[in-house]
């Protein structure tokens, strides 16, 4: 039977090619779509997933407030004593491992130097943690002595290519030297943070490279990823909720008043292992995380295709009833059933279904390596394979077939066999208003995603040139490595005297990155200082940084390499002035402020600048110029290029580079790029909205091409008639997309609230965003409208063209 | 095995009821054939779909071998007409993208018949009506005869007792018509097949045992 309701509906499709085609490349594409999306949340759902212990696994993360309660600033890292600390104080914890992210660092061997981001300071017990597969050296031992390393593969590579690495010596910073104590694989893709380089933990100790004491006792490093390990299923909140007392008992800085209660101004909280990638969204993470909300409105998307591909196999389905009516007739004279006459339409659209599959695992395959890089993913075809995957992926034309085809069955079995053999059937007033519905919703949809995609790409032009107080253009950024302040005085001057370098400036961060760093201010009110009760961001710069990025001047003047007592005095930004609640900036010039344990006086007030991304509001900053022997708060050299020949400019610098600081390798950055990357997440959005965007119209397009030239054929001797009786082309063409010109007009209008709805809560991601303006939406939908008129204009104008005659004489 | 009593038809046309069929009544024995006569719009048609359990009255009641075909449950009506009736078209009605052996071996399908079996069936049929060479041919391309004879073949595969046929020579040229009604009579005569048929030709109409003439939904003494 089953083999006779294949044979049927292989037949119908070959016999009605154009439909079948309609059907199939909608479902195929929607079906592709899937597959991504799917292979996509699968590879994001199974973030750390894959370490035997992992649910037993928790990170500690800290966050700072206000007095008031309001979080300021949360960091996925905690200071270094909390550690042991907390292995001490909670016995149910089995174990504690941190590892210490240590930024670029510049590794050589032999002639081989490379500046290595992804090196980390790990603990020796990290294995009894995590799994890693190592594959040389002793995993209980490789990381207990200090000045130990252990490199994944790809670094041992790089560094000996064939040559055996064990026991080699590798040069740390141009400070010391580490041996090699191990080889591990690669951390996979889907893990949170992917160390290549593992410096034992214990070269922390050393007091020149940090120090026991500082390992001991300082809180206000938190840049320590902590991990702990507890039993199975055990309630990690009993441990959280005994955190304050925690805090009280322990944290402490040197000189603060022992009535300040730490745990009313910083947390510790626990997050599960594999919640990190998804649901860890603090200031500072290893690596940038993934996003539930994202994994949910992808989720949202494939569904929504394979919906509107459904809808057209509906819908062409149902218009296509009266075609087979007959068929039906005879089949049910021949005694069938309406069960079994439901039975082969559900097994012609599976059929159907089943082929969309076929093709749509082979494109799926095809495209995955372009479609991995647009997105700035890793997902492997081989995944596919995996039997996770394809026990799903064998039910998925089932569901499909059955979701798509179940209405037209149900319709078309309900046929009366005398109605249809006497050729007096016409599809009734019911399935016509179905159908409406149908075509309602997926332009519907269509429209929705336009205007989803237009906003997000305003937005983004709107981020990209947004004024941001200060000039991104042409300035290369390096790290700071020099080691003492005279050293890069001379390297400065030497630089200078070229015409195509106009200044260098020094800082502790730059712009496009975040200001993290903050201490406790005081600022004059009346005859006293008063304490600060809003948290100020701390940039420590040097006299160049502000004509380097060309940053404007409110009031006051900068800090001056001539005025030695500059050194305690401050910069601060309008935003500052504002949060202090003084009345102007020329009125803050010259107040006495102290931050930290330096005091002084405010010398200026710069202009605000968007210093960090335009997702965060410009924060309130101080600006102070540390001593000469304080040279090591700097981080970044900042170096304005003028005129035309920048490629010159850059060999200069790196010449000079490499005779002043021998050891390290010469990378620099440029700002503009570093701008562009800020907002490369709402890139790779946006250009996924717009394939998705465009397949879901073109899907939508192609099922109304089907429906109007079936309504077309169904018209086409009132076409006739009426061409007889003298209308034109126009009015023909105007009569046959007026229908679907207003089902349209119903799709904006239902739209239009649900799209509001998207992109509001998608702006309220920006501190700076622009306004959602009424035009796009009007844009949208004429856009639609004018998209379904073209498709359904191909056909009217056609069939407004035959001779009437002909389609009279059919009769 | 057919009684039909106090048969009656009719639409509502606005405050109009408009009969189809007026106060039948017919008992028909097994073995005959009987040709239904009468002007278009008589109700023979409707006649034949309500025997043919295709269509209902709007009140009577109808006995088919012995069963009330009005009371019996809607499972039991099915089987009862899948395997005694066969139906028999003037515009052939076959199903297009099946070939002459599909298409004969469609009703087979329904009645759960097995594979070796339904062979059988149907290269037997194909064999008796000399049509075993067109078997993997599709309708498009036969001529209206020969269409006609795989809609008689499909129409007695199941070996009904009652074949029912609305002017089945409607069109057909005389010859192929002659051919098709050579062919109901030797049903009848050598199968003992009761066949009713519907036509308008007097012809045809004489191959017939007996005369049933209907006239605005009556039938004529």
């Amino acid at each position: 039977m089953i083999q006779n309701y294949f044979k049927m509906a292989w037949r119908n499709l070959m016999k009605h090619k154009f439909i079948s085609f309609i059907n199939l490349f909608g479902l195929t594409m929607g079906l592709v779509c899937c597959l991504l999306i799917s292979l996509y949340i699968i590879h994001e759902t199974s973030y750390d997933t894959y370490h035997s212990k992992a649910n037993r696994i928790y990170r500690v993360t800290r966050s700072f407030n206000n007095p008031d309660g309001a979080v300021t600033l949360k960091l996925g890292t905690v200071a270094p004593p909390f550690g042991p600390l907390l292995k001490n104080d909670f016995p149910d914890i089995q174990k504690v491992t941190r590892l210490l992210p240590n930024g670029k660092t510049p590794v050589k061997y032999e002639d081989k130097l490379f500046s290595e981001s992804q090196l980390f300071f790990a603990d020796e017990n990290l294995f009894d943690v995590f799994d890693v597969n190592v594959v040389k050296g002793n995993p209980s031992k490789a990381l207990t002595d200090p000045f130990t390393v252990m490199l994944s593969e790809k670094i041992a590579e790089k560094y000996f290519g064939k040559e055996e690495p064990m026991n080699k010596m590798i040069r740390f910073n141009n400070q010391f030297n580490l041996k090699v104590s191990g080889i591990f694989k690669s951390f996979p893709s889907n893990s949170h943070i992917h160390p290549e380089i593992m410096v034992s933990f214990n070269t922390l100790k050393d007091s020149a490279v940090y120090g026991e004491r500082q390992l001991q006792t300082n809180y206000g490093n938190n840049s320590f990823f902590t991990y702990f390990l507890v039993p199975e299923n055990y309630p990690v909140k009993n441990i959280e909720a005994q955190f304050p007392a925690f805090i009280d008992k322990h944290v402490f800085f040197p000189g603060a008043p022992s009535t300040i209660q730490f745990s009313k101004l910083t947390k510790l909280e626990i997050q599960k292992l594999t919640d990190i990638h998804l649901y860890s969204h603090t200031d500072y993470e290893a690596e940038e995380n993934g996003d539930i909300n994202r994994v949910y409105v992808f989720s949202i998307i494939a569904l929504i295709i394979l919906l509107i591909a459904c809808i057209n196999y509906m819908n062409l389905s149902t218009a296509r009833s009266t075609l087979r009516a007959k068929e039906i007739g005879i089949r049910k004279v021949s005694g069938a059933g309406k069960g079994e006459l439901v039975a082969q339409f559900l097994s012609e659209s599976v059929l159907i279904a089943w082929i969309a599959m076929t093709l749509a695992i082979f494109i799926a395959w095809l495209i995955l390596p372009a479609l991995n890089k647009m997105a700035g993913v890793e997902l492997a075809a081989a995944m596919l394979l995996n039997w996770r995957f394809l026990l799903p992926l064998l039910l998925v034309p089932f569901i499909v077939g059955i979701v798509s085809g179940l209405y037209p069955a149900l319709f078309m079995s309900s046929f009366q066999p005398v109605k249809t053999l006497k050729g007096l059937f016409k599809a009734g007033g019911r399935s016509i208003s179905f159908r409406k519905a149908l075509v309602v919703t997926q332009f519907g949809i269509s429209i929705v995603l336009i205007i989803t995609t237009a906003i997000v790409f305003q937005q983004l032009r709107f981020m990209q040139q947004a004024k941001l107080g200060y000039s991104k253009e042409q300035v290369a950024v390096l790290p700071y490595y020099f080691t003492s302040n005279s050293q890069f005085e001379t390297f400065r001057n030497d630089l200078l005297t070229k015409s195509y370098i106009r200044s260098m400036g020094r800082s502790s961060r730059i712009p496009t990155g975040r200001l993290l760093d903050s201490q406790n201010a005081s600022a004059e009110s009346g005859d006293s200082l008063q304490s600060v009760n809003v948290e100020l961001k701390y940039l420590a710069v040097d006299h160049d940084f502000i004509p380097s990025y060309n940053i404007s001047l409110a009031a006051g003047r900068n800090f001056s390499t001539g005025v030695s007592t500059d050194t305690a005095n401050f910069l601060l930004n309008e935003a500052t002035v504002k949060a202090l609640g003084w009345p102007s900036a020329e009125k803050a010039v010259g107040r006495n402020f102290s931050y930290g344990n330096i005091s002084g006086k405010v010398i200026g007030v710069v202009k605000d600048f968007h210093f960090e991304s335009l997702r965060q509001k410009i924060a309130p900053m101080v600006m102070s110029l540390p001593k000469p022997e304080q040279a090591n708060f700097f981080n970044a050299l900042s170096i304005k290029i003028v005129g035309t020949n920048t490629t010159e400019a850059l060999a200069e610098i790196e010449q000079k580079w490499k005779t002043y600081l021998p050891g390290i390798p010469f990378e620099f950055s440029f700002l503009d790029d570093n701008y562009n990357k800020l907002y490369l997440s709402e890139q790779r959005q946006s250009s996924l909205f717009t394939l998705f965007a465009g397949i879901a119209i073109l899907i939508a397009c192609l099922g109304l091409l089907g429906l109007s030239s079936f309504a077309i054929t169904q018209r086409i001797k009132e076409i006739g008639v009426r061409k007889v009786l003298g209308a034109g082309t126009g009015s023909i063409v105007l009569l046959l997309s007026k229908d679907f010109l207003i089902l349209v007009l119903v799709a904006a209008l239902i739209a239009f609230p649900v799209a509001w709805y998207g992109v509001n809560r998608w702006l309220t991601d920006f501190a700076y965003r622009i306004p959602i303006s009424w035009w796009i939406f009007a844009a949208a939908g004429i856009m639609a409208a004018l998209i379904a008129l073209l498709t359904v204009s191909v056909l009217a104008i056609r069939a407004a063209n035959a001779n009437p005659v002909k389609s009279l004489r059919t009769e | 095995m057919i009684q039909l009593e106090k048969i009656y038809k009719w639409h509502n046309n606005g405050n109009n009821r408009v009969f189809i069929l007026k106060d039948i009544n017919l008992t028909i024995e097994e073995g005959a054939f009987i040709s239904v006569m009468g002007p278009s719009g008589s109700g023979k048609s409707t006649l034949l779909n309500i025997i043919g359990m295709l269509d209902e009255p709007s009140e009577g009641s109808y006995r088919f071998l012995e069963q009330d075909v009005y009371t019996i449950k809607e499972k039991q009506r099915s089987e009862l007409y899948k395997q005694n009736i066969g139906f028999v078209f003037q515009a052939y009605h076959l199903i297009d993208e099946l070939t002459v052996y599909e298409n004969i071996e469609t009703p087979l399908l329904y009645q759960n018949i097995k594979t070796a079996e339904r062979q059988a069936m149907v290269a037997d049929i194909l064999d008796r009506f000399n049509i075993v060479g067109k078997k993997d041919l599709f309708p498009v391309q036969l001529s209206g005869g020969q269409q006609q004879l795989v809609g008689i073949a499909r129409a007695l595969i199941a070996k009904p007792k009652l074949l029912l046929a609305d002017e089945p020579t409607g069109n057909l040229n005389s010859k192929q018509g002659e051919e098709i009604m050579e062919l109901f009579k030797k049903i009848n005569e050598e199968d003992g097949v009761t066949i009713i048929q519907v036509t308008h030709s007097e012809k045809n109409a004489a191959y017939g045992k007996q005369i049933i003439n209907l006239l605005d939904g009556r039938i004529e003494k």
